[in-house]
Parts: C-alpha cells; structure tokens; sequence
C-alpha cells in the first residue's frame, strides 16, 4: 500500500462534505471557492463527495470530437457539456456515480502528484477489495479497472501544490450515457458496482467506505462538516 | 504563492530568471498544456504563467518573480523533464 505519508505518522484534520445531489457548474464554483481557502490555510484538507446531474466534462488535453453523438441527442437527453481546467479527456459524470473531490495541500503530503494519483486509485481498489470486487490499475491508462473494463476514472488539478477535481466511481450509472462519447478518448467498456454485487452499496455506503479508504492513505481524521457553510450567498 | 527557487544570471546587465520545470515527485515527464502569457508580456509574481499535465493531472506554475516573459523555450505540444528549462524572465 502505497501513502505519500509514508514517512509521517503525522494524524492531519480533515473535513467531508457530502453535498448529496448537486448541480455540476455551482459544484465548481464551490471547489474553486475551497480551492483559495484551502491556499489561505484557512481551512483543512477538504473533501466533497457528490453526485451531479448527467453532464459531460471535457479536460485540458481532450476533445469534443470523443462526444459521438449530435447535439440534438444530448439535449433531449437533458445532457450538458463542459470544458474544465483539470487533467484528460472527456469523461461523464451522472446519477449513480461517486464523484469525490479532494481539495488537498500536497505541499504537507509529500508535492509528488503521481503518488497522489495512485492513492486515489489506491482507494477506490481497497473500498472494492473490501466488498469482494478484485480491481486493479492498468499501466498506461490512470483510473481503475475489473478485468478491462473501467469502473472509475481520475482527474486533477493544482495550483499553488492545491488539489480540486479528483475521482469518480461508477456505483450504479447509466451506461446509454457513457455509450454517447469514447470516454477518455479511447474506445473502452465501463461498468458499475451493481454489475458485480448482488447487493450493491448505496452512495452513502459507498462514500463513506471510499473516503474511509482515502483517509486511511492520507492519514486524515476525517469530521463530517456541514456544506452550507461554506457555499456563499451566490450558491444556488 | 511561489514554490519555485528562481535561477538568476547576469547578461549584459540584464537581470534574467530562468522558469524550470520544478520536482513534481515521481513524475518522468509532462506536456506544456497551454502558455498563459505571451512572449513580451508583463508579469507579475504568482500570476499563472503555464499549464503542464501528466498522468490525468494538469499542474499550473506561476511566475516566480515581476518581469516580462522574454522567451519560451518549451512550446504547447512539446515533452519536458525535470529541471528542464521552459522559459526566460527578464
């Protein structure tokens, strides 16, 4: 088990927010809004967990030529697009999946962005392992697969050595959605959760066990916060 | 906000800083994303000067000191290594 805390004992505070439902773009806002206080120190490592409306995100180095679909089809589908400032291609974000963003100060966790990637993944294998699912990384493609199938994707970015955007865990999604666009910019099959569990965990089992995980790596005591408090007035 | 340990040389009395990339742990190697400044162009220090990504993660450096981007040496597209040098800040 890989930690970038592997030199450190060192216990550090940090804060969940599970928003539940919540729409993508004020999500963002929110991250970014963490993102400057989490620069400032003025709060700890923080981590949201989520689940969006059906949106496609396009990353620095992707594509709109991945979406094979028209137009037409993602508006009937209610399905929007976004170009965002983290790391990849296009991926898909929707009911039934985990988003998790970790708002995180790497300077205290070592500045190596390869092992943070990897203690995502890390997380989301050793949530799995726990539930009977063996899942693997795959050298070359970053996110976390069962046999050659994706079941959860990672995408980050930093600034000042901070953290937003993170990983996503397919619980229980909509695979027409994913079908509309060559995730990644490659031609792979996803699968969720449910595909492999008689009895699949609900999202909020499925937090807490992957941030149990992530905690674990990042030697975090973790407090469930309250959202509202640090939304702003503007957040809708 | 600067993490990085700016590298100065002294040309025909011109104050010169070399932007490199810094030690991103692990990391071999990136891809320069996108220049955020044009060569010419003021800066100020801590401004987000270039967006470099490597495995899923875009890393944004900023610009270590006031200045003017003199020269880019890394172009959107191109590979780079640690310690290598992506720009000139004079």
């Amino acid at each position: 088990m890989t930690s970038w805390l592997k030199s450190s004992e060192t216990i550090t505070e940090a804060l969940h927010l599970p928003l539940g439902h919540a729409e993508y773009v004020a999500t963002h806002r929110l991250q970014e809004r963490l993102h400057r206080l989490r620069c400032q120190n003025e709060i700890p490592d923080t981590i949201l967990t989520v689940e969006h409306d059906p949106v496609f995100t396009i990353g620095r180095s992707g594509s709109a030529k991945n979406i094979l679909v028209p137009e037409q089809v993602l508006n009937d589908a209610g399905i929007s697009v976004h170009r965002i400032e983290r790391g990849g291609d296009i991926t898909y974000h929707g009911p039934g999946q985990l988003v998790v963003y970790p708002i995180v100060d790497l300077r205290v966790h070592g500045r190596d962005l390869k092992r943070y990637v990897s203690n995502l993944e890390q997380a989301v294998i050793n949530f799995l392992e726990k539930i009977g699912v063996e899942a693997r990384r795959r050298a070359g493609f970053p996110g976390v697969w069962v046999d050659s199938r994706k079941i959860a994707s990672v995408g980050v970015y930093v600034k000042h050595w901070v953290t937003r955007h993170g990983l996503a865990l397919n619980v229980d999604i909509d695979k027409g959605h994913f079908s509309m666009i060559n995730p990644c910019g490659l031609d792979i099959e996803v699968l969720s959760l449910a595909d492999l569990v008689p009895e699949c965990p609900s999202m909020e089992e499925a937090a807490t066990g992957l941030l149990t995980e992530l905690g674990t790596l990042c030697s975090w005591h973790l407090t469930v916060g309250d959202p509202q408090k640090y939304r702003g007035e503007r957040y809708v | 906000m600067n993490d990085h340990e700016p590298n100065e040389t002294h040309l025909n009395e011109a104050r010169l800083t070399e932007v490199r990339l810094p030690d991103l742990g692990e990391v071999d190697e990136v891809t320069i994303i996108a220049w955020l400044k044009e060569e010419g162009k003021p800066l100020k220090s801590g401004e987000d000067l270039v967006e470099v990504e490597t495995e899923k993660t875009t890393f944004v450096i900023d610009a270590p000191r006031d200045g003017r981007l003199k020269r880019i040496v890394k172009k959107e597209g191109e590979k780079a290594y640690p310690n290598d040098l992506l720009a000139e800040i004079e």
